[in-house]
């Protein structure tokens, strides 16, 4: 269990750092005073919606492909 | 033979293979390599490798698109939240003073420092204030700097404390300046008289 936490943790951190840039860009849609606080919610956003979102229903490769 | 087999089976599928998520899916070398061997030995072992590799592909691509959705459409919505918040509780001087807005009380302010009202606007220096034109050419022949203490004295009606701080000097120096200015003055009214 922890170790699965762990790399679910990791995973997340991942999808963090390299959208970075994509934050940083975004962050130009508010005043310059409010830039650190969107950035820290929108971070803890991502956290909050990989934890609660179900990614799971892919559907099969070889359902798409006869 | 191998190479054959393949290539049949990309050809057959060539509309899905141009799929995006497929294309991105089969631009690894090793999921190429999966789904190489299962068209080549179409076990069920080898076709669950493949779909295990593909799912998580998927999820993958689906959590970026999530993402990437997700902080735009939130930067969007936390500005049009912090804009409302922020027009609900005004600060005064921020308001506008009629319904429509426009002017706001910040912009009405006046700089105290500035000169006020009137004077500022006629030009209340006191060559100005002049209407005797012998005074005026006696005035005219003093120093700047005299005339500025002039001016500071009977028409901005300053007191000498006050004059020798914005002149960064002694009020004994200005209350000098301001004695040999009115004797200056009044030789050279004489002197005209005559």
């Amino acid at each position: 269990m922890a170790i699965l936490e762990n790399r679910y943790n990791e995973e997340t951190l991942t999808i963090i750092e390299n959208f970075i840039p994509k934050i940083k860009q975004c962050l130009h849609n508010t005043d310059f005073q409010e830039r650190e606080d969107l950035e820290q919610e929108i971070k803890l956003k991502i956290i909050e919606k990989l934890a609660t979102v179900d990614f799971q229903d892919a559907p099969s490769f070889w359902d798409i492909l006869s | 033979m191998e190479n054959q087999k393949v290539e049949e089976f990309f050809y057959r599928n060539n509309e899905q293979v141009n799929n995006p998520i497929i294309k991105s899916f089969l631009s690894d070398s090793n999921n190429l390599y999966l789904v190489q061997q299962a068209i080549l030995y179409p076990t069920e072992h080898n076709k669950k490798l493949v779909d295990e590799s593909f799912q998580l592909h998927y999820i993958n691509v689906r959590k970026i698109k999530y993402v990437s959705n997700l902080i735009y459409f939130f930067s969007l919505d936390f500005d049009k939240k912090r804009r409302r918040l922020q027009n609900r509780a005004l600060l005064i001087l921020d308001k506008g003073l009629s319904e429509e807005g426009g002017t706001t009380a910040k912009e009405l302010m006046e700089d105290a420092s500035v000169g006020t009202g009137l004077d500022y606007l006629v030009g209340g220096g006191l060559l100005d204030n002049i209407e005797d034109e012998l005074l005026l050419k006696s005035l005219q022949k003093l120093t700047v700097k005299q005339l500025q203490i002039l001016e500071m004295i009977y028409v901005k009606e300053l007191s000498i404390k006050d004059i020798a701080h914005t002149l960064q000097t002694t009020p004994q120096n200005i209350s000098n300046l301001h004695r040999k200015a009115l004797n200056k003055l009044k030789t050279t009214l004489r002197e005209k008289e005559e």
